[in-house]
């Protein structure tokens, strides 16, 4: 009987309007919420069901408001670390990326007819500091309008976000090193973070305003439903008189009958 | 103090110009106040005036006295009140969006980005490549949560305006649903008694 009720109130949840899904945002997880609502209040009335819709929306929209803010957080405290590991990092650790950089700049402008490894060969001279190979490198680079340093600063880029997708996956040499990297400096990844997060505190003071104003309507709706349960309790406790006056008048049938008859329709 | 010569120039191009003549144009310039419609009552709507009756048939359930039908009208106007506003807002939140990433990207940004530009594509630097970084910064746009968060930011005035609507149209709502109530209470204790 509840399960019907909960089915019933789902399948009327349009008369509420379109479900607040924004695009990318997870249709079935919201599914569910409404599911899960429906079968902790249990609607007794289309007005129940009014304020039920109301408690899904504000807690989708709490819930959106969190996620962004998390989101947030996360993204910067993740930009901050590549920072800092871009500022830390020794040139052994970001070598080969520096190789690759150079090797494939080299291959695109280097005299054509030379040998496609003359490209590799030459960057790893150069990786090397090998003083012919680097000076070689530098005649290149200066006709693209290009300096080493560049090249050096996208391998020590590219390794920097190596590693900080490493350290999301919680890889545990990359955790490792981080770690250490940060202790040695003084610093820890909630230092980064409130650090990078400074420049950010309007968004996050505006995303907040916005969550509080989501959770006040859900309150709000929740503190309806709240006070009407008396009300709802006085109908339920009709209905159920009236289910077993119904059963009463089915174990008489012919009297039954009767009195169904006799009732008033409304 | 303003010319005679002024006044008579003023008025002859108002003469010239006194606004769209076509019907189309009349039509489009009628619509120019228009923000999102969320002022107009719902009457003014025939669509949403049959929403608001189906409901409140739903709502005051099929016996009722003209009273409770009454009030649950009341109801189902909130409700749509409701619902549109609703609907503007996530209609609005989804086009903010889905616009162009460099349209909330702030002001100072796009100011050196195109000074930048304007630097880079001089004819003397035609043959000299531009190196990744400027261009990755030049080509660069707010993304991910930074971009929602842009967006939140820009249109933040917008969407109080529509919360005041919204928080509006629930106090209605609310205010409607506890006469609705009241009255059906009192018609059950009368049946009591």
């Amino acid at each position: 009987m509840m399960e019907n009720s909960t089915s019933k109130a789902i399948s009327r949840w349009s008369l509420f309007g379109p479900p607040p899904i924004l695009e990318g945002e997870d249709a079935a997880a919201y599914d569910e919420l409404v599911g899960r609502i429906c079968a902790a209040v249990k609607p007794v009335d289309i007005i129940d069901e009014m304020f039920m819709a109301d408690v899904a929306a504000s807690e989708w929209e709490v819930l959106r408001w969190r996620r962004l803010k998390l989101s947030l957080i996360r993204a910067r405290a993740l930009k901050a670390l590549e920072g800092f590991l871009r500022d830390e990092l020794d040139y052994d650790l970001y070598r080969e990326h520096f190789v690759d950089e150079l090797t494939t700049i080299l291959q695109d402008n280097l005299a054509e007819g030379q040998a496609e490894d003359f490209a590799q060969t030459l960057a790893h001279e150069c990786a090397r500091n090998d003083p012919n190979a680097v000076d070689k490198v530098n005649q290149v680079l200066a006709g693209i309008g290009l300096q080493m340093n560049h090249i050096l600063q996208r391998g020590k880029t590219r390794k920097a976000n190596e590693l900080v997708q490493q350290y999301v996956r919680r890889e545990s040499d990359a955790v490792e090193f981080i770690d250490e990297l940060l202790t040695t400096a003084g610093v820890s990844i909630e230092t980064l973070t409130a650090e990078a997060l400074a420049k950010d505190l309007a968004y996050i003071e505006r995303i907040d305003r916005l969550a509080t104003i989501a959770e006040g309507r859900r309150n709000a709706s929740l503190h309806e439903i709240d006070r009407r349960r008396p009300i709802l309790s006085e109908k339920l406790r009709r209905s159920v008189q009236e289910i077993e006056d119904s059963e009463v008048i089915e174990t008489t049938p012919a009297k039954g009958e009767a009195l169904l008859d006799e009732r008033p329709q409304d | 103090m303003t010319s005679d010569r002024k006044i008579k120039a003023n008025r002859a191009n108002a003469k010239v110009s006194t606004g769209p003549k076509t019907d189309r144009g009349r039509a489009r310039s009628a619509k120019n106040a228009f923000r999102h419609g969320l002022s107009l009552p719902i009457e003014s709507d025939q669509a949403l005036c049959e929403e608001v009756q189906s409901l409140a048939r739903q709502i005051a359930g099929p016996h009722a006295g003209v009273h409770i039908q009454l009030l649950a009208r009341r109801v189902a106007e909130a409700q749509v009140d409701l619902r549109r506003i609703r609907y503007a807002r996530q209609q609005f939140l989804s086009g903010a969006l889905a616009k162009n990433p460099y349209h909330y990207e702030p002001r100072a940004v796009t100011r050196l980005k195109m000074r930048i530009l304007k630097h880079i594509l001089k004819p003397e630097l035609a043959d000299i490549p531009i190196p990744a970084f400027v261009m990755n910064f030049v080509t660069a746009a707010p993304e991910g949560p930074t971009r929602f968060a842009t967006v939140l930011s820009k249109e933040t005035k917008q969407l109080l305006a529509l919360e005041r609507y919204e928080r509006r149209a629930l106090s209605r709502r609310k205010l409607a649903v506890r006469a609705l109530d009241e009255a059906r209470q009192r018609y059950y204790d009368d049946c009591i008694n």
